[in-house]
């Protein structure tokens, strides 16, 4: 069944289910399979790096191609974590986890089969390629490639492997965090500190002869903050998130986040109500990006162009946005969160300009994708882990930066909203229908920033949006964040400050 | 394997290698999933899974692992991580577990025949769906239908003596298509979730109201930005009920980070507002006979004729606020620690027919859709994107895309004047059709 809303944010997984999966199953038991924050380890050293007889890959391969079927793979993944949570300057809890397993997959013509196991042995792969290879059954099968070690750029550095730091080194990151926060304000009540990390071991072995296999490691650390004060309550909330080693907190200090949680939680109690109707909006750079991420990017994932029924289905070399407007999708950015080596299918990872000056120019694909609508893969393959089907999705993905000075695109907008950050949004992928929620933001009167309104809406279409930005920065920024499709994927936005004219607003003032 | 066997042997060696007390949470699994588009299947995923969790505590101090390998040293290191990693976390006296052996009986939740119909005929029924949908003429295209079965069985031992499991199943048959005319697009989609495979109501069923959902909301027209009525559908009560669900977390509450944590027993919302949580509904599709940590579940009103009556607890957070459980502990599978969760949440049902409600609203909007976070449980402020019906004397004028809507909690819950007769229990987190004085809505 499809989605009909993607989301990226960060609502609790239980609830981001029970909105946006229609038609998912809600048993008590689903639930493994749609999580897998897994973990695990103390200072022994548990390694993600993954040793398999290439022979049991290859056997696997050809089993799974055994009754038909034109692709056939097997994705082999071990997964190390630990989720550290601070609240009420108390550690609440540690959550390690170890998790590994591996999925099969055949194609066969637009067909996909799929099947995992956790245990990672011959006979059970090879149960898992026979139940995969259900949906090519009678077709003409394709001779597999034997397979055969391949070497990837890689795109993250690492100093400090997380796996030879010692817990207590987090923890003080942590307390960090937690002391900048009460220290910021008095009206910070409370800080919630999040901190998880994660090294994922991946093995990808395909028909098409591919053997390749890294080891990702991933840092995502959360301060939110409850400021009290006039009446009212905010919960503020900066991230930061990298794929790279502990040196992460040298480069972005704890207290940094922290204070800029802060900013925010005492800066919105004096949040008046936001008016409604149509408003200029000027964007900050930053993880504004989440709005192109909504309302083009998602739409521009080749699953639902190849289904015809994208958004933008028919559009490629055709102007779709305004002059001023360039957006692209670049997995090769060094360490950010939603960078990657190789994407979960093996493609190699580039830089791909999706609108150029306006005009459509490419669609983000996986291996089916790209061969259903005819086109190069991208690198946008992506999944959560071996529980789940690779599908195209975003990985760092901005709007190119302009010309623009951003304190002029403000000084020159007589009236409108000031969005300093979002919380996030979501987008029908179909009807290209979108909003996004304000975390933070500003009424603009003549050119500057005036007082902070609630957390408003908004909406509009991406057709449209994108033709209506006619300011783009030279500040571009990147923030990092979640996006969910059924499954999740760490991503970043970006965006240099933009004004977008006549967006509809939702406020509570008439 | 014997799982329960297994869960108890596990407590033992947590207490063996350290732990003061500890739980163990197993869950197994198997899933179907089948896909079908344009008459043919696209995707087949058939998986099964299982894992262990470990709450460990000492000396007060907790920590938690979990692994999906069963073999003896990768359980070893699961429950050594754990215990290594309680040295770091805080000490608190309520760090204790539950010790309550009994459990609710709860009828339905497992159903044994799903797994032995044959997959051919739960592609046939997805095919099926589809084609019934794509028969209406202003419908163009498929998004796809699916079939999707799942079952499972959960295993909860701990150190207090408890040992307790339960089973259940569910299955969900549903279909998307778009329907087109011009430049315009609209999607729409219905599925139908039950525990009993017998229990799926009718492909026509489902395929009408999906495509009725595309088709209805083509040639959508402008309002302007106003105050009016607005009328939730029961596809929109999430935009209620999330919110007040998050600020009536026990937790939420005790840490002052609830707009409801200082109303307990006073009136939040009209005398029309009764909300209900039920962990004990047979065939219900969030029943079950314990919570994620062993407690026995209930059913609790939550907000009785507008008057709130209940905030909800697991065991470490109730001892805290010196109440008992509530039978509330959610638990998102093995993977994750307990934390606090509704059951069936619903809106109970009033006396208007959804027909009388939309009759007698002079000027409003009809809500099928809202975007964004519902109401904030923080502060209690309400913004979303809306879609839905415009409603002129008593009747739908047109349908209405690209609105906003906005509020306050309190205005909200105190501005229902009508609460409709159309519950459907079958769905889990639920109201009737209700409809919201005034709010305002952001149009042109």
């Amino acid at each position: 069944m499809n989605l009909n809303q993607y989301c990226i944010e960060d609502i609790p997984r239980r609830e981001f289910l029970q909105k946006s999966i229609k038609g998912g199953l809600a048993i008590a038991a689903t639930p493994i399979l749609m999580s897998n924050l897994m973990s695990c380890s103390g200072q022994q050293s548990f390694s993600t790096k993954i040793t398999l007889d290439p022979q049991m890959l290859d056997k696997t391969i050809k089993h799974a191609l055994k009754n038909g079927g034109e692709f056939a793979e097997v994705y082999v993944e071990n997964r190390i974590s630990r989720d550290i949570k601070m609240e009420e300057s108390k550690f609440k809890s540690g959550v390690f986890g170890i998790s590994q397993g591996a999925g099969v997959r055949v194609i066969s013509g637009d067909k996909t089969g799929y099947a995992y196991t956790d245990d990672i042995t011959e006979e059970k792969l090879l149960r898992a390629a026979e139940v995969a290879s259900y949906i090519a059954r009678g077709t003409k099968p394709v001779a597999p490639q034997n397979i055969e070690r391949k070497e990837r750029d890689s795109f993250v550095t690492v100093k400090l492997p997380l796996n030879r730091v010692a817990d207590d080194r987090r923890l003080e990151v942590m307390k960090r965090a937690n002391q900048a926060a009460l220290d910021y304000d008095k009206k910070i009540k409370m800080a919630f500190i999040s901190y998880y990390d994660e090294v994922r071991g991946r093995m990808i072995a395909n028909s098409e002869g591919l053997l390749i296999s890294d080891e990702l490691p991933m840092l995502f650390f959360i301060v939110q903050t409850l400021g009290e004060g006039n009446n009212t309550r905010h919960m503020s909330r900066e991230r930061l998130s990298r794929h790279s080693g502990f040196e992460m907190f040298d480069e972005v200090s704890p207290e940094e986040v922290a204070k800029t949680a802060a900013r925010e939680a005492v800066a919105m109690l004096q949040a008046k109500d936001c008016p409604a109707g149509k408003m200029d909006i000027v964007m900050q750079n930053g993880w504004g990006g989440v709005l192109v991420h909504e309302a083009v990017g998602h739409p521009l994932e080749a699953d639902n162009i190849a289904k015809k029924i994208g958004a933008f289905t028919g559009k490629l070399g055709q102007k779709v946005a305004s002059d001023v407007f360039t957006m692209v999708d670049d997995g090769t950015i060094p360490n950010l969160r939603g960078t990657i080596n190789f994407d979960d299918e093996g493609t190699q990872m580039k830089r791909n300009v999706l609108i150029e000056n306006g005009v459509l120019k490419k669609y983000m694909t996986d291996i089916l994708s790209a061969k259903q609508i005819n086109m190069e893969r991208t690198g946008n393959g992506r999944r959560q882990s071996f529980r789940h089907i690779p599908i195209p999705r975003m990985t760092n993905t901005f709007i190119e930066k302009g010309k623009d000075n951003p304190e002029d695109i403000l000084k020159s907008t007589k009236k409108g909203l000031y969005v300093q950050s979002l919380s996030g949004g979501s987008v029908n992928p179909i009807t290209g229908m979108f909003n996004f929620t304000c975390r933070e933001s500003y009424i603009i009167e003549n050119g500057k920033k005036t007082i902070p309104v609630k957390g408003a809406t908004l909406v509009g279409s991406c057709l449209e949006i994108i033709s209506n930005i006619d300011a783009v920065g030279d500040d571009l920024g990147f923030a990092p964040g979640i996006c969910g499709k059924g499954q999740m994927a760490e991503v970043t936005a970006g965006q240099p400050t933009v004004r977008i004219r006549g967006m509809n607003v939702g406020g509570s003032k008439a | 394997m014997d799982y329960k066997n297994l869960a108890e042997r596990l407590v033992k060696k947590c207490l063996k290698k350290g732990a003061d007390a500890a739980e163990v949470y197993i869950e197994t699994e198997r899933e179907l999933s089948i896909e079908v588009r344009n008459g043919d299947v696209e995707t087949v995923q058939e998986t099964s899974a299982h894992g262990a969790g470990f709450r460990i505590f000492v000396k007060g101090k907790m920590a938690f692992s979990n692994c999906n390998d069963f073999s003896e040293n990768a359980l070893d290191n699961a429950v050594k991580s754990a215990v290594k990693f309680a040295q770091n976390t805080t000490p608190d006296e309520n760090n204790v577990l539950p010790d309550e052996k009994t459990i609710t009986n709860v009828e339905g939740l497992y159903d044994p025949e799903i797994a032995k119909i044959p997959m051919e005929k739960k592609i046939e029924l997805a095919k099926e769906v589809e084609k019934l949908a794509m028969k209406d003429s202003r419908i163009t295209k498929s998004a796809g239908s699916g079939f999707f079965e799942g079952e499972g069985e959960i295993f909860l031992a701990n150190s207090n003596g408890l040992v307790k499991s339960y089973k259940s199943s569910g299955c969900a048959l549903g279909v998307s298509v778009v329907a087109e005319k011009g430049d315009q697009k609209s999607s729409g989609g219905e599925y139908c979730t039950r525990r009993f495979f017998a229990d799926l109501i009718s492909t026509e069923e489902i395929a009408k109201k999906a495509a009725k959902e595309a088709y209805s909301m083509l040639d959508p027209q402008k309002v302007k930005t106003q105050k009016a009525a607005v009328i939730f559908h029961p596809d929109v009560a999430y935009a209620i009920l999330g919110g007040i669900l998050r600020a009536i977390n026990g937790e939420k509450v005790l840490q002052g980070a609830s707009f409801l944590a200082k109303s307990m027993d006073q009136k939040i919302a009209t005398d029309l507002l009764t909300i209900i949580d039920d962990g004990t509904r047979a065939k219900g599709m969030s029943s079950k006979p314990f919570d994620g940590e062993g407690v026995p579940t209930q059913k609790r009103v939550i907000v009785d004729n507008g008057v709130l009556k209940g905030f909800m607890y697991n065991t470490i957070v109730a001892k805290r606020a010196g109440v008992k459980s509530t039978g509330n502990a959610s638990r998102g599978g093995f993977t994750s620690l307990p934390g606090i969760g509704s059951h069936n949440f619903y809106i109970a049902a009033g006396e208007s027919t959804p027909e009388q409600i939309i009759r007698s609203t002079k000027n409003g909007l009809l809500l099928k859709g809202v975007t964004g976070y519902g109401i904030n449980p923080v502060n209690g402020n309400f913004s979303g994107g809306a879609n839905g019906f415009w409603i002129k004397n008593g009747r739908i004028a047109f349908p209405v895309k690209g609105l906003t809507i906005a509020g306050t909690a309190e205005e909200m819950l105190n501005g229902i004047d009508m609460v409709g007769n159309d519950l459907d229990l079958n769905r889990s987190f639920t109201a009737p059709t209700l409809r919201i004085r005034e709010m305002q809505v952001g149009g042109e």
